[in-house]
């Protein structure tokens, strides 16, 4: 089982967080159109390589953080928090 | 069958015969090496058994046949020979009962079609109800599978236990069945033969295979496509280009700009050390997120849901056998002492309302048949017979119209997301 | 029950190094015959001193099979043992009592029926059933029946009784995969440098191939042990494996062996994991290897030194290393005349012969020798699974002949050692093996300290660089014949034929031919196969690559894996009261809930003209607290909030940012800066995490802090016309309707019991208090107004007579009436979605399907039949027969007398008086009609405003 490091515990058992998914900004819903809206709500970057997101340590601090993944071999490196 | 004015051998019990007693010759390959044109007429990635398919219908429907087949590994490499080989028709939405329901069929005479015996056994196929509302959901698709005309419905716990006599159906468990939706049409495959037999047809009939050869680019002039560029350093120019790959289908549509709905997420499967036949039916619990058949070699199969993040990493992971277990035996505890032999993980292209992606893109001769999750084998002969009428005419078919690309932007999403639920 | 001859007829004397116990006996079964062994036994090491050659018949020829590895890998002796399929039994130890069948035979294991496929055996070549039964198609079904007879396997029963299993979690330094001299070399000194260590071995015990070596070997293996038990912090494991390695050194570390548990499943994480899982020997394959009598060096000296068995009378070995050359000797010293061919020299087995065993040896020198046992020894495998599962792909060495590891691959926290890692004497291996411990302990604790925020401050152990000896490549003989895969009944020809087939890389013929796809998973297979892809393609090995291996290194049980069951179910305070008073158990998720209580349609009856209650503890319960509760209410529910007075109640909806309902409940602000959110039951956790996901990551800056407080409460619902004046016995709340009215919130005591929230919403449509109370007291409270409100006629009523009067009253199920599609304005909720607050979750999707309009909708059906009970999943469908909505909800309403129903239909057929067909179960159509109103019963609301 991958470890991932939470920046309030430490490095923890995946299993003790669930994946939010990518980090996006979310459109100003009073400007919008439909298809950014859209591509906010279904479109992914998906790259085979680094990627930020977000994950949520709900067996531990309860903290939503960002973290940056490889989404190749599963390394990862701190990203900012995203609070 | 011919080729190249060359008869193919065919196969049967007489063929067999004569070979075992040395007057057949050689078999003969069923797919051949090939020197790469400069151009192709389409150029199709992915030699699984959608691009094969596709290939396969283009030369056989439409006499496209200056065709080239790109693969970076081998054919079914990738989810066509990782998948679980379950075949079943019972979705929720009539268009999606409509579009497996043609691949089921498709599969029915897809031995006798492609002269290989893809060894499709429809066993039937039950999908268990453990509480109220996925047994409200069991309803719900029998319903609709009954307007399409599908052989589908409802049987209580007894009825299991007549079909399934390992099945522990008494109401003491922590996830008690209450009843399960039986689909005698579906079953199992064999999944490396549906790609054999495509590859083997589309060879005969003149289509270029090309394996371990990646796709590292793709030309766009003017918004439209020109070619592709491999990985040894060649340019192969092609009107069609057509993306039939799974897990890196957003790393080939990135190559031409066109972005894509799409989360890679690994699957999981498992199989045991063969015991003596005990199991006759595809059994499926969504609540239990575990599907369980057992092969004509005495193999149990199991799958589940995909992991819990997107990845595309096919290592696989412990909890995932060790969940699997678990649930297998809460379905069936007779079965503690048979030994798990292998692991191994595919990689799905998850898309947002658990339908696939097909046809036109923006990009001029850049086509898609991607986001196929955890159903593209299903779907393969169907898939092949609508994209070949989707490149031969220009615009998709009737039966594939609900899955454009352009539903996402317009927000029409297909109705499967409306019970999600394990989708075997 | 027939006896065995007596047992021993091969036994030799006393060995140096032999594990069996010969001061006991033991009695077992074989096909039916009593037979004999010494405890240390394996099933087939007391077989075999019996004299018994014949363990098994083959997959598809059901030829005859023997011993080959006389191992856990060994092909020949799978045998079944009571109801446990597959057993491996030459590594399972003979317990007493115990009844072993062969398991592929028909009628027995001499007079097997289905040998005549050796006959057909040309006609069932590699991949026969890709070119027939093709046509015709109907009989297929047929076929495959037949095909399926062939499994090659034990069998389960279905009411086996099921033996106790568990797991078990280690945190060790060091884990060492393998008990040889470079393992326990490695743990020993990662011990001595600080690691806790725990030391995994396949076999029953430690010492590897020590264990069947020379009076040095022996010397060396009981030092090596002495070694290890004399240190403190290594856990030796022996007849376990190392099953997988997973991300960041996560172990699936399989135990046998222990009492009262069939297998254990140690799940480890490892600081540092060290490879020393020997070499395998690999088999040759030239015609005739798969008779019984043909075995591996390894093979036959383990039968003769550890368990005192003499394989033969007259041997051949063919050696081509140090390693068959000591088991001539050791043949030798056992009175086996022995000759030997020596592959150095030039001298190779083209062919063995025989009925049923070996007979005679045919060389490439066209010469003939006599022999009973045919051993060979041409070369070795690394089981590099571990290495693999690690990310480093091991490469071909043709002067080794063999695939070896690149340690530069190698993560830096797994460890190759021994063997696997390369070649060299003994004290050579061990001194590798003494260094990598060394280095892996500091490793690992430098891993640790890391972990633990510290700098890593050790000195790297230079670990030397081990080498390679030269073998001679020697994989099959040609011409070839012989068997490439027993397990599969795969043979050199069925390789040769798959590439000419075009099946011409390693995958694609293991997938073709389904060589190494067996018990052994390539172990004994995988290196001649692909040596036999490159011989048919011109390629070299290195070129044509081997397959992937996979988990597991060896097989593991489901019961392992599954372990203990562990599945949690939640109960209310209540629970006692709800068993002892029949409460049908309903499951939802994680609670089970009283579905009724014998009559639900009674209970609906009584909370219509009496009073009845509701254990509702489920209710997802969120307490909110801070100055910005507001903003997070109007950002989370589509409807107003910030005008929300303390004391007030309001119903609010959820949706997702695609618009799609969420969830619903209602929220009360009990004072300035406090709320109470309820949730439905299965969406309480989503909810909490919902509304922390957008104050943690898009609103930080807001004040709230958000508890969940759905089991700090026992929830009961009191209901009827009869509610007030029962509650007003237990409260001091001021029940008046001026001073409580309806949509209020008070706290108060009730019962006796302080602190107690009291709502008065109607989810069933009567005059109702919905009661949170501290859940230590939900037992009380419930039991005091069961017996306050006897005289009002009282009765408890469960979620189904809750479901049939909330249906009445035409309230959604978020979940039900509702699906993954479904947004607000298609349930119905258009008077809740305020477009013009600011923003709120899934604001714009909203806004756009309004303007569209052209949504499906959530109507109330009225069945015009009124003996018609549509059945929840009918669909309504046009006359063309298309699926244009379909039934969500129906019941019986008690009250009406007649059938009620909520539907969701297309958008122009939603019109009050519409009607509509809609295809039965049974496949009659009825006809319903669209209402007005979702509520079916009072649907002005007056019975709740009292």
């Amino acid at each position: 089982m991958m470890l991932l490091t939470c920046p309030n515990c430490g490095a923890r058992n995946v299993s003790e967080f669930r994946y939010v998914g990518e980090a996006k900004s979310r459109p100003d819903p009073e400007t919008a159109t439909p298809e950014q809206w859209r591509r906010y709500l279904y479109f992914h970057r998906n790259p085979a390589g680094w990627i930020k997101e977000t994950w949520y340590h709900g067996s531990g601090c309860r903290r939503y953080f960002g973290i940056e993944r490889n989404t190749v071999d599963n390394a990862q490196r701190p990203a900012g928090v995203t609070s | 069958m011919s080729r190249n004015g060359q008869r193919t051998p065919r196969y049967s019990a007489w063929s067999l015969v004569r070979h075992g007693l040395g007057a057949g010759g050689e078999w003969g390959r069923a797919f051949r090496h090939h020197t790469p044109r400069q151009a192709y007429d389409v150029v199709i990635i992915g030699g699984g058994v959608h691009g094969l398919a596709t290939a396969h219908y283009l030369a056989e429907n439409h006499g496209i046949t200056n065709i080239a087949v790109l693969e970076k590994s081998y054919i079914g490499s990738g989810g066509s020979g990782r998948n679980t080989a379950i075949l079943r028709s019972n979705y929720l939405t009539p268009e999606g009962v409509r579009f497996y329901d043609r691949s089921v069929k498709l599969y029915e005479h897809l031995a006798a079609d492609l002269n290989f015996n893809v060894m499709f056994s429809q066993r039937g196929h039950m999908t268990l109800a453990h509480n109220d509302s996925s047994l409200r959901t069991m309803h719900w698709r029998a319903e609709v599978n009954k307007l399409q005309g599908v052989d589908s419905s409802v049987i209580d716990p007894g009825e299991i236990k007549k079909l399934v006599p390992y099945m522990d159906v008494s109401a003491s468990t922590r996830y008690p069945i209450l009843g399960a939706l039986y689909h005698p049409p579906g079953g199992i495959i064999r999944h490396d033969a549906v790609v054999w037999g495509y590859a083997r047809s589309a060879d005969a009939h003149g289509v270029h295979i090309h394996q371990k050869t990646e796709v590292v680019g793709i030309d766009v002039t003017s918004n439209r496509v020109t070619g592709v560029r491999t990985a040894d350093g060649r340019r192969i120019s092609a009107p069609v280009v057509v993306n039939c790959t799974a897990g890196w289908s957003t790393l080939i549509s990135d190559m031409v700009g066109v972005d894509m709905p799409v989360q890679t997420f690994p699957l999981q499967a498992a199989v045991t050390e063969p015991v003596k036949p005990f199991l006759d039916t595809v059994v499926v619990s969504g609540t239990l997120h575990t599907y369980v058949s057992q092969t004509d070699r005495g193999e149990l199969v199991f799958g589940a849901s995909v992991d819990p993040f997107a990845s595309y990493s096919t290592r696989g992971s412990l909890d995932f056998v060790e969940g699997l277990a678990g649930h297998v035996l809460e379905l069936m505890p007779a079965l503690s002492k048979m030994r798990l032999l292998r692991q191994w993980a595919g990689l799905c292209d998850m898309t947002p309302d658990y339908s696939p992606i097909m046809g036109l893109t923006p990009v001029e001769g850049f086509f898609v048949d991607v986001g196929w999750g955890t159903y593209g084998f299903k779907a393969g002969p169907v898939s092949g017979e609508a994209m070949a009428a989707c490149i031969a005419h220009g615009k998709p078919p009737e039966i594939i119209a609900a899955f454009g690309l352009d539903r996402f932007e317009e927000g029409r999403l297909v109705g499967e997301k409306g019970a999600a639920a394990v989708g075997h | 029950m027939s006896r065995a001859r007596p047992g021993g007829s091969h036994r030799l004397g006393a060995r140096p190094g032999e594990v069996i116990d010969r001061s006991r006996t033991i009695e077992f079964r074989w096909n039916g015959v009593t037979h004999t062994a010494h405890p240390g036994d394996t099933i087939a090491s007391a077989l075999a001193a019996a004299g018994v050659r014949v363990f098994a018949r083959s997959y598809k020829y059901h030829r005859p099979r023997g011993l080959l590895t006389a191992d856990i890998f060994d092909p020949g002796a799978i045998l079944q043992v009571g109801d446990e399929p597959n057993v491996r039994a030459a590594h399972r130890l003979v317990e007493a009592g115990m009844d072993v069948r062969s398991q592929n035979t028909w009628p027995s294991l001499r007079y097997d029926v289905k040998a005549v496929n050796q006959l057909a055996g040309r006609f069932l070549a590699t991949g026969f059933y890709y070119k027939t039964f093709i046509k015709p198609e109907r009989l297929w079904p047929t076929y495959e029946k037949v095909l399926r007879r062939f499994v090659h396997a034990g069998e389960v029963s279905p009411d086996s009784e099921q033996p106790y299993f568990d797991k078990r979690y280690a945190h060790p330094d060091v884990l060492v995969a393998g008990g040889g001299p470079a393992g326990m070399a490695a743990a020993v000194a990662a011990a001595r440098a600080g690691a806790s260590v725990m030391l995994v071995e396949q076999e029953h015990q430690l010492g590897g191939h020590l264990r069947w070596g020379d009076a040095e070997d022996l010397r060396c293996r009981d030092e090596l042990v002495a070694a290890v038990e004399a240190e403190s912090n290594i856990e030796v494991l022996t007849d376990s494996v190392v099953a997988a390695r997973y991300d960041d050194n996560w172990l699936a570390v399989v135990q046998r062996g222990l009492p009262h548990v069939a297998e254990r499943l140690v799940k480890a994480r490892a600081g540092t994991l060290v490879v020393a899982a020997g070499l395998i020997e690999r088999p040759y394959v030239f015609a005739g290897n798969d008779l019984p009598g043909v075995m591996l060096s390894t093979a036959v000296r383990r039968l003769l030194n550890l368990y005192a068995v003499r394989p033969g009378s007259r041997a051949v070995v063919f050696t081509a290393n140090p390693e068959g050359d000591a088991a001539a000797a050791d043949l030798r010293a056992a009175g086996v005349d022995v000759v030997e061919v020596d592959a150095r020299h030039g001298r190779t087995v083209v062919r063995a012969t025989g009925r049923g065993g070996v007979e005679a040896v045919e060389l490439s020198d066209g010469s003939r020798i006599e022999a009973d046992l045919l051993v060979t020894a041409v070369g070795w495998t690394a089981p590099t699974s571990l290495l693999n599962m690690s990310g480093a792909n091991p490469g071909y060495r043709p002067d080794a002949a063999r695939f070896v590891p690149d340690p530069a691959a190698t993560p830096a926290a797994v460890i190759a050692v021994g063997g696997i890692a390369g070649d060299g004497t003994r004290d050579e291996l061990v001194a590798h093996a003494d260094a990598a411990g060394r280095e892996a302990a500091a490793r690992a604790l430098a891993l640790a300290a890391s972990r633990a925020g510290s700098a890593d401050t050790r000195d790297p152990v230079a670990v030397p660089q081990l080498g390679l000896h030269h073998h001679p490549e020697l994989f099959f003989a040609l011409p070839t014949g012989g068997f490439v895969d027993m397990s599969e009944d795969v043979s050199a020809k069925d390789i040769l034929t798959a590439v000419k087939e075009g099946y011409d890389s390693s995958e694609l013929v293991k997938r073709y031919t389904t060589a190494t796809m067996g018990p052994a998973q390539g172990k004994l297979e995988t290196v001649n196969t692909v040596a036999l892809v490159a011989h048919a393609t011109g390629k070299t090995i290195a070129e044509t690559g081997a397959t992937t291996w996979r988990p597991m290194y060896t097989p593991i049980t489901l019961g392992a894996l599954a372990g203990r069951k562990f599945e949690p179910v939640r109960h209310s305070p209540m629970q006692p009261w709800h068993t002892s008073h029949k409460a049908a158990p309903l499951i939802a998720g994680q609670w089970i809930r009283p579905e009724h209580y014998g009559d639900p349609v009674a209970e609906v009856r009584n909370v219509r003209q009496n009073v009845g209650i509701i254990d509702v503890t489920p209710i997802g319960k969120l307490d909110l607290q801070g100055p910005d509760v507001a903003k997070l209410l109007n950002l989370l529910y589509v409807n107003k909030w910030s005008q929300l007075g303390i004391g007030r109640v309001r119903y609010g909806v959820m949706c997702a940012e695609d618009g799609v309902v969420l969830d619903d409940g209602v929220t009360g602000r009990l004072a300035e800066n406090h709320y109470l959110m309820s949730t439905t039951s299965s969406g309480a956790g989503t909810v909490w995490e919902w509304a922390e996901n957008w104050l943690q990551t898009e609103h930080p800056e807001w004040q709230v802090h958000v508890t969940p407080v759905t089991t700090a409460y026992a929830s009961i619902n009191v209901a009827g016309p009869k509610s007030r004046e029962l509650l007003a016995r237990l409260t001091d709340v001021d029940l008046d309707n001026a001073a409580f009215g309806y949509m209020n919130v008070r706290t108060g005591t009730i019962a006796g019991v302080a602190d107690c929230v009291l709502w008065r919403i109607g989810f069933t449509g009567e005059l109702s208090y919905e009661l949170h109370v501290p859940a230590s007291y939900g037992l009380h409270v419930w039991e005091t107004l069961m017996a306050t409100g006897a005289d009002l006629g009282i009765a408890p009523f469960g979620v189904e007579a809750q479901r049939i009067l909330r249906l009445e009253k035409g309230h959604l199920i978020v979940g039900q009436d509702t699906d993954g599609l479904t947004k607000a304005y298609s349930a119905g909720l258009d008077w809740a979605v305020k477009l013009d607050k600011p923003d709120f979750v899934g604001k714009p999707e909203l806004a756009w399907q309004a303007a569209r309009g052209e949504h499906p909708k959530l109507v109330g059906l009225r069945p015009l039949d009124t003996s018609v009970v549509p059945e929840e999943a009918a669909q309504i469908i046009s006359d063309g027969g298309y699926i244009v909505g379909r039934i969500t909800s129906s019941r019986l309403s008690p009250t009406l007398g007649r059938p009620i129903c909520l539907g969701q239909v297309d958008a122009h057929l939603a019109d009050p008086g519409t009607r509509l067909t809609v295809r039965l179960r049974n496949g009659s159509d009825t006809t319903v009609e669209v209402t007005a109103e979702h509520a079916h019963f009072d649907p002005e609301g007056e019975r709740q405003r009292v």
